[in-house]
C-alpha cells in the first residue's frame, strides 16, 4: 500500500509540473501536428497551389485585318478586335486567375520598371504591330517577355502558356500560307473561313490551359478513391513521425521521472522517508512504480490523442498493448538506469540532452530512412543497438499488422533490455542508500 | 518525567574517511525530558542524530530507543520516533494538508484516523486556514512549522529536533521553542540539538556539550555551570592589537583564562569587581585603551569556553 502511496504522490507532483505536461503531451502532438499541416495540404487535394505570379501587361497592339472569333471559344468569352486583345482575354480568364495576378501598364517602359522594382514578376509587352505582323504572311509577330531573373517557377509557367498560344497562332499562319500556295484561285474566297475555323479550334484547345500545364497527381497510380488515397498518403507520413515522437518523449519522461529519486535526495525528503517505518525496498519500489505509471499514462494518452486528432491506425488492440508495454518498460527502466549513474540532478541536464538525444536518434534512424531502401536496411540494423530502436520496431510491426509472433519476439527483447537496465539501476541505487 | 530511559546511547563511533565525526558518544535520556546536544557547527550533533534515526550505521557502539536497538531493530526504532530534520524536508509543490496526509501514510496512518490526526496537527501548527496552499508559497517560519508537524503525526514517544530554529525570524523561533515545551508537557521525550546556548539553557532538563565529535560535558544546566566554578566572563575590546595586553592579563590576579577572537578578548575571572580595575590598569600601562566591556554571569557559553578554550559561537 505504501508503494502505491509513494507512486501516486510522485505522479501528482509530475502532473502538476507545467513543463512536464508540455514535454509529455503537448510537444509530441505539436511536432506531429506541424508535420500534419506541412503534408496535409498536398495529401488532401492531391495537388498543390503555387503562389500567384504578378504579371503586368502592356497591350500596344493597334490591330490589323479584321477578324472575328466565336466568343464561346475565347477563354474569357469577350470580343477580341486585335491579337493583343485575344491575349489579354486569355490572361484575364477565370482559369488563369488562380495563378496569375494581372495588372496593366500604358507603355512598355512602365511595365519593365514594374519588374525592375519587383512590383511585378513578369512583364508581357505586346507591340503596336503585333496583329499587323501576324496578318502579314511573311511577317514576324513577337511578344516581349520580361521577367525577374531571380524567379523561376511562376514566370516559367507564364512563358509556357504564352509559347503555347504563340505556337497555336503560328499554326494559323502556316495553314493560311499552305492554303494560299496550294488552293485553286476560285477557292481563295474561303481564306477568311479557314482562318476563322482554325482560330476557333485552336482557341477551344486553349481552354483549361492551367490544368494542361499543371496536372499534378498523387504518387500512386492506382484507381482509388481520391480522398482515401490522400488520407493514406498523409498517414504514411504522419504515423511514423507520431510514433517516433511518442517513443522519444517516453524515454525522456522515463529519465525525467526517475530523476525524482535524486531530486528527493537533494530536497532532503528521501532521507526523511528513510526515518519513517518504511523499508528501503518499499520506498524505491514506489519511486520505480511512479516512473512506470507516469510513462504508461503518457503513452496511453498519446496513443489515444493521436488516434483522435490524426486518425493514426496503431494496429489491432493486442499488438498495441504489447507494443506499449514493451515501450513503457524499456523507457522506465532506461530512466532508472541512467539516473543511477548521476551524482545529482545538475548532471541530469547534460545527460538527458546528450545520451537521450543520441540514443534516440540512433534508435529512430530507421524512420528517417524509410523512403530509401538501401539506407533503410542498414539503419534498421544500427537502430537495434538501442532500446529505442526495438521500440520503433515494435511500433512498425503493430502498425503494419505483422504477425503477432514477430511482435512478441520484439517485445521479449524489450523486456530483456528492461530487466538489464532495471537490475543495474536498482542495484546501484540500493548500494547508494545502504 | 519518569525514571525509565527513552534513549540510551552506548559508545557510538562514526567516521567519514579519515574524519572522526563522532567518537564515543554516550548519554541517557529519561522519558519525558528535553535533552539538548549543544555544540558548534561540525561538532558531530547531526551525525549522532542520524545514527539514532537509523539513517547512518554506527561504526561501533549501539543505542536503544524505547528499548529498540538501532542496529538490531531499526523499524522498531522508527515506529516510535519522529524526526524534525535540520533542513526543511517537505514537498514544496504539495499543500500542507497533502504533505501531512502523505507523511501520515508513511507512518502507517489510514482512513479516518489519518484525516483526524492531520486536522489536529494543522491546529497545533496553526496552519488550518492555509492548509490548501502549496508549501512553496509559505514563509520560512510556516515551513518550519509544517516540518515539525510532520514529525508529530503518529504521536511518537521520542522526537529528534535537529537545529529547528536555524535561519528563522525571532517570532517563529519563539513559537518553535514554545512548541518544544508543549511536546514535553504531552509526555514526549525530546532530543534537541542546537548551537544556541540560550535555547539549550531555556529548554533543557539535561545538556550534553559536544565538540570535535566528542562529548565533553553532560549534566543539568546548574551542574555544567559549576564546572567553571562560578566564574564570570568579561568580553572586552581594545583600541590596539590584543598581543602583549592579552599575555599580561593572563598573569593578572583573579583571571583564570584569556582568549581572543576577531578583536574580542574574553576573560574568565573569579570576581569582576576586583579584576576589572586591574585589567584597566595594565592596559593603560601598555598604552592600550579599553573601548568596550561586557560582563556576563556564568553560563553555558562560559562552560564551553572553559572546556575548549574557544567561544561556542565559533
Amino acid at each position: 500500500m505504501k508503494i502505491l502511496d509513494i507512486a501516486l504522490k510522485d505522479m501528482l507532483r509530475s502532473f502538476r509540473s507545467f513543463f512536464a505536461i508540455i514535454f509529455m503531451f503537448v510537444v509530441p502532438l505539436l511536432v506531429t501536428g506541424m508535420f500534419y499541416f506541412m503534408f496535409g495540404n498536398i495529401a488532401e487535394n492531391g495537388d498543390f497551389s503555387l503562389p500567384r505570379t504578378k504579371v503586368i501587361l502592356a497591350n500596344l497592339d493597334e490591330g490589323g485585318p479584321k477578324f472575328q472569333v466565336n466568343p464561346k471559344n475565347i477563354p474569357n468569352g469577350k470580343k477580341a478586335d486585335t491579337m493583343g486583345d485575344l491575349i489579354v482575354n486569355i490572361m484575364e480568364s477565370e482559369e488563369m486567375s488562380d495563378f496569375i495576378e494581372l495588372s496593366f501598364a500604358p507603355d512598355p517602359e512602365l511595365a519593365r520598371r514594374s519588374v525592375d522594382n519587383q512590383e511585378s514578376q513578369v512583364a508581357i509587352i505586346i507591340p503596336e504591330n503585333f496583329s499587323k505582323e501576324f496578318a502579314d504572311i511573311y511577317g514576324e509577330a513577337t511578344i516581349e517577355f520580361y521577367q525577374d531573373p531571380t524567379l523561376t517557377i511562376g514566370p516559367d509557367i507564364i512563358r509556357a502558356i504564352m509559347n503555347r498560344f504563340m505556337d497555336g497562332m503560328s499554326g494559323v499562319k502556316i495553314a493560311i500560307k499552305v492554303f494560299l500556295e496550294d488552293a485553286p484561285q476560285e477557292e481563295m474566297i474561303f481564306t477568311g473561313q479557314v482562318v476563322q475555323d482554325y482560330l476557333s479550334v485552336s482557341l477551344a484547345e486553349e481552354e483549361n490551359v492551367e490544368k494542361k500545364l499543371l496536372d499534378v497527381r498523387p504518387p500512386t497510380g492506382e484507381q482509388r478513391n481520391k480522398a482515401e488515397e490522400s488520407e493514406n498518403m498523409l498517414l504514411s507520413i504522419i504515423s511514423p513521425i507520431m510514433g517516433g515522437m511518442m517513443i522519444f518523449y517516453a524515454f525522456f519522461t522515463g529519465a525525467s521521472t526517475a530523476q525524482s529519486i535524486l531530486r528527493e535526495e537533494e530536497e532532503r525528503t528521501l532521507p526523511r522517508l528513510f526515518t519513517t517505518p518504511t523499508s528501503q525496498t518499499t520506498i524505491l519500489g514506489g519511486k520505480l512504480l511512479a516512473v512506470f505509471l507516469t510513462v504508461s499514462v503518457q503513452v496511453i494518452v498519446l496513443l489515444i490523442a493521436a488516434r483522435l486528432i490524426f486518425s493514426i491506425q496503431w494496429g489491432n488492440i493486442t499488438s498495441v498493448i504489447l507494443m506499449a508495454l514493451g515501450l513503457v518498460l524499456a523507457a522506465s527502466s532506461f530512466g532508472v538506469f541512467l539516473n543511477s549513474f548521476l551524482k545529482d540532478t545538475k548532471q541530469g541536464g547534460v545527460l538527458f540532452g546528450g545520451v537521450l538525444t543520441l540514443t534516440g536518434m540512433i534508435g529512430m534512424i530507421g524512420i528517417f530512412a524509410m523512403n530509401s531502401p538501401a539506407a533503410e536496411k542498414l539503419s534498421n540494423s544500427v537502430s537495434l543497438l538501442m532500446p529505442q530502436g526495438w521500440a520503433v520496431r515494435a511500433l512498425m510491426q503493430s502498425m503494419n499488422a505483422e504477425p503477432l509472433s514477430s511482435l512478441l519476439i520484439t517485445t521479449l527483447v524489450l523486456l530483456l533490455w528492461s530487466v538489464l537496465f532495471f537490475t543495474v539501476g536498482v542495484w546501484r541505487f540500493n548500494k547508494r542508500f545502504a | 518525567m519518569t525514571n525509565s530511559l527513552a534513549i540510551e546511547v552506548l559508545n557510538l563511533h562514526r567516521s567519514f574517511g579519515n574524519t572522526k565525526a563522532v567518537q564515543g558518544a554516550k548519554f541517557d535520556v529519561k522519558e519525558g525530558e528535553i535533552f539538548s546536544l549543544l555544540g558548534p557547527n561540525g561538532a558531530g550533533k547531526t551525525t549522532t542524530i542520524s545514527m539514532l534515526s537509523c539513517l547512518l550505521h554506527p561504526d561501533e557502539g549501539d543505542a536503544r530507543i524505547m528499548g529498540y536497538s538501532i542496529k538490531d531493530n531499526p523499524m522498531g526504532v522508527k515506529s516510535v520516533l519522529g524526526v524534525v530534520p535540520q533542513e526543511i524536508a517537505l514537498y514544496e509543490d504539495l499543500s500542507a494538508r497533502e504533505n501531512l496526509t502523505f507523511w501520515g501514510k508513511m507512518y502507517g496512518l489510514r482512513g479516518g484516523a489519518l484525516k483526524k490526526r492531520v486536522n489536529e496537527v494543522l491546529d497545533v501548527i496553526d496552519l488550518h486556514d492555509r492548509a490548501k496552499e502549496r508549501v512553496s508559497k509559505y514563509s520560512g517560519g510556516m515551513k518550519r512549522r509544517v516540518n515539525i508537524g510532520v514529525a508529530l503525526l503518529h504521536k511518537p514517544k521520542v522526537i529528534y529536533m535537529d537545529e529547528p530554529t536555524v535561519g528563522i525570524d525571532p517570532q517563529s523561533r519563539r513559537n518553535i521553542l514554545d512548541s518544544v515545551v508543549a511536546l514535553k508537557d504531552q509526555g514526549m521525550t525530546v532530543l534537541y540539538t542546537t548551537h544556541y546556548m540560550e535555547e539549550a539553557q531555556e529548554l533543557s532538563d539535561h545538556i550534553a556539550i559536544m565538540d570535535h565529535g566528542k562529548m565533553i560535558a553532560n549534566g543539568t544546566h546548574d551542574e555544567l555551570v559549576k564546572l567553571v566554578g562560578g566564574q564570570t566572563r568579561i568580553d572586552l575590546t581594545l583600541n590596539v592589537e590584543a598581543g602583549i595586553v592579552q599575555e599580561i592579563w593572563k598573569n593578572t590576579d583573579g583571571v583564570s583564562q584569556v582568549s581572543a577572537e576577531n578583536g574580542l578578548i574574553t576573560v574568565l575571572v573569579e570576581d569582576s569587581n576586583q579584576a576589572l580595575p586591574l585589567l584597566f590598569e595594565s592596559a593603560t600601562k601598555h598604552e592600550a585603551r579599553i573601548t568596550s566591556v561586557d560582563i556576563l554571569e556564568p553560563n553555558l557559553e562560559a562552560v564551553f569556553l572553559h572546556l575548549t578554550g574557544r567561544a561556542l559561537r565559533d
